[in-house]
């Protein structure tokens, strides 16, 4: 008991250790949350409806039993994805975070899987602001960031933080280093 | 600067080559197997063949007329287009490796391939000649060396030319070694199914045909007689082992200058690469369970540039893969001396054991799914489906100890150095202005117990990802600060 408690606390000890690592500040735009919601409902609307048909479907020309069977467990399986849909965006919200400086662009986000990511400026080759029906209903965008070994979107922020985002980043990617 | 040149003529005759062989199958369609037909299927099949030969001929002439090359001080000029013309500049700067192919055609008119692989992504990014002579490829390739990074005045130009003649020869196979190396590669073991197979027939004969053959059995069933055939084909099957194995690694030779790698092999066919030691991104060395039981290794250098050519998959940026364990690392040591690798590294706790434990196996869980619903019973054991489950359990745990006892890690200054696999082990080494991007992620039981796991990722074609998971959260966030401090190291354009 005495071993597990000491253990615990090296844990702790450890925990601000990893907290103290210069941590990402910045955080989405708070509207991200709407947002996630409103795009997750229609998701679920479309899903539901499809989940629908498919029932009266197999009412109608009574299908195999096993059919059926499958079929109900969807529809527990997403009357539980959608209790999800709303919560997870707040998480999600929560825990994202992202900063930029002259040399690295660091990436934070994820509750269960939580991932920290660091991407020097002088390999990001490309960076976009996008923006689909819902963020545009609200004035928001997502950057995209390409570099050469994978691509990364920070997803919701508001048109001024963005557009300024994207030309900074734009400017410090401009630095090249001596490829070898 | 060199004048504007059209490429070796034999390029329209290995074109014409290719172009037969992809005809042949409709060839013999048309013209032998439906010889005596009259449908208009087949006439205006032929008709088309004929046409579609005919045009393809004069592409192939054509394209030879178009397309040119040129070199000047830092990069080629490539022209080519019939209706559309285009000019490709590439500058030598970007030239990751140099890969050069002699296949039996190209021995049998003298002549070689040279491939100069870029580490741009994207179609046509690089520098082909299929055929060309071995003057013209050799010229090529001293140029590029030359005139590589800086402007080098003619001087130094002499001075790689002399270089070049200093070329340090590290490894060539001795006989023992290739001997060696097939016992590793395993190939004799052809003759574990051929004996099985052979000797199943002898039953055969001997429990049916007993009567029938009954003298002919005497011979066959005698015992000497079947130990000579069994030893005959022993003698065969590890002869053509170490004959095969010859014929890839036997004319192996690892040699290096100032600032270049050299790997040739092949007995036959002849390839060689070479890659500038600044450009090596990584170094692996591989060991397979075999290796290890034989104390050899394997080490891998990592290109940004594409390591294959087009047709074949054959990988070439492995130094000898049946190194002795004590000579790899000194090899290292010796070729790259930028590179440093440490003996000593850090184990994982013994907590991460346990986190591996426990992580779900899919393929188990798939694996065991089937085995229910099917229950297949095997040598009439009802519950086989249990015990195969079972089996594999115990298999992946076994295989989960490995890899847990077999990861080990360190940061040592610039560089960073893990390993990590079960059955098959590699130790990876990378410097830190090499790696492109880092992660350190955990999942939820990973935050209980405070491990990490860090990712890594490195110029390649496609792009290498390397990592260690279940590593102390201590290390993951040393990991991160280190990969910080790698301004230190980059030289900003």
């Amino acid at each position: 008991m005495i071993i597990y408690k000491s253990s615990s606390l090296e844990i702790w000890a450890v925990m601000i250790i990893y907290s103290q690592m210069n941590m990402p500040q910045k955080r989405l735009s708070k509207e991200a949350v709407k947002v996630w919601i409103i795009s997750e409902m229609i998701m679920n609307l479309i899903g539901f409806m499809i989940i629908g048909v498919l029932l009266y479907l197999d009412y109608f020309f009574s299908w195999q039993e096993w059919i059926g069977w499958i079929l109900i467990a969807i529809v527990v399986i997403s009357v539980l994805g959608t209790v999800w849909s709303f919560i997870n965006p707040l998480l999600r919200y929560k825990n994202w975070r992202y900063d930029i400086d002259e040399e690295f662009l660091q990436l934070k986000s994820g509750v269960l899987y939580e991932k920290h990511e660091l991407v020097p400026m002088t390999k990001i080759q490309s960076v976009a602001t996008k923006q689909g029906p819902i963020l545009r209903k609200y004035e928001l965008y997502s950057i995209s960031i390409e570099t050469m070994g994978s691509s990364h979107t920070i997803p919701v922020l508001s048109k001024d933080i963005a557009i300024k985002l994207r030309n900074q980043v734009a400017h410090y990617a401009k630095i090249k280093e001596v490829e070898s | 600067m060199t004048k504007t040149k059209r490429h070796h003529p034999l390029l329209m005759l290995i074109h014409l080559w290719t172009l037969a062989k992809r005809f042949i199958f409709f060839v013999v369609y048309l013209f032998v197997i439906k010889a005596d037909s009259e449908s208009s299927f087949i006439i205006y099949g032929r008709i088309i063949i004929f046409a579609a030969f005919g045009i393809m001929v004069i592409t192939i002439i054509w394209t030879w007329f178009t397309h040119k090359y040129k070199l000047d001080h830092k990069s080629f000029h490539l022209y080519k287009g019939i209706f559309i013309k285009s000019e490709q500049t590439i500058p030598f700067s970007k030239i990751q490796n140099v890969h050069r192919h002699t296949s039996y055609f190209h021995r049998v008119f003298k002549v070689t391939s040279i491939h100069f692989e870029t580490g741009m992504t994207g179609e046509e990014t690089t520098v082909k000649f299929e055929v060309i002579s071995h003057i013209e490829a050799d010229r090529l390739e001293a140029h590029i060396k030359s005139t590589d990074g800086d402007a080098l005045t003619t001087d130094d130009v002499k001075d790689t030319k002399h270089a070049n003649l200093n070329r340090n020869i590290h490894f060539e196979p001795t006989k023992m070694d290739i001997l060696k190396a097939s016992f590793t590669s395993l190939s004799f073991l052809i003759l574990i199914p051929l004996v099985g197979s052979f000797y199943s027939k002898i039953n055969g004969i001997f429990h049916m045909e007993k009567e029938a053959k009954g003298v002919f059995m005497n011979i066959i069933s005698s015992e000497w007689m079947v130990t000579i055939i069994i030893m005959v084909l022993v003698i065969a099957s590890v002869t053509f082992g170490i004959v095969r194995t010859f014929l890839a690694y036997g004319k192996y030779q690892i040699s290096s200058d100032h600032d270049r790698i050299y790997i040739t092999k092949g007995v036959i066919e002849e390839t060689s690469f070479s890659i500038s030691k600044e450009k090596v991104q990584a170094i692996e060395i591989k060991q397979s369970i075999m290796k290890r039981l034989l104390g050899l290794a394997e080490v891998k250098l990592t290109s940004a540039g594409s390591l294959s050519s087009d047709e074949e998959t054959l990988e070439i940026n492995s130094l000898y893969p049946f190194l002795p364990v004590k000579r790899a690392y000194e090899m290292v040591s010796e070729i790259l001396p930028s590179y440093e690798v440490k003996q000593k590294m850090i184990r994982l706790p013994r907590k991460s054991l346990w986190v591996r434990l426990i992580k779900p196996s899919w393929i188990w869980f798939i694996a065991t799914a089937i085995l229910f619903y099917f229950r297949p019973s095997i040598l009439k054991v009802e519950q086989a489906w249990w015990i195969l489950s079972a089996v594999l359990f115990i298999l992946i745990a076994v295989l989960r100890l490995l890899e847990f006892m077999n990861t080990r890690f360190i940061l040592n200054n610039q560089f960073i150095q893990f390993k990590t696999g079960g059955m098959t082990t590699s130790l990876f080494i990378s410097k830190r202005d090499k790696i492109i991007e880092v992660k350190v992620t955990r999942n939820i039981i990973q935050q209980m117990v405070g491990l990490a796991s860090i990712g890594t990722i490195h110029r390649a074609k496609p792009v290498h990802h390397a990592g260690v998971d279940d590593v102390p959260l201590e290390l993951a966030t040393s990991f991160y600060h280190w990969y910080m401090g790698r301004k230190n190291e980059i030289k900003l354009e």
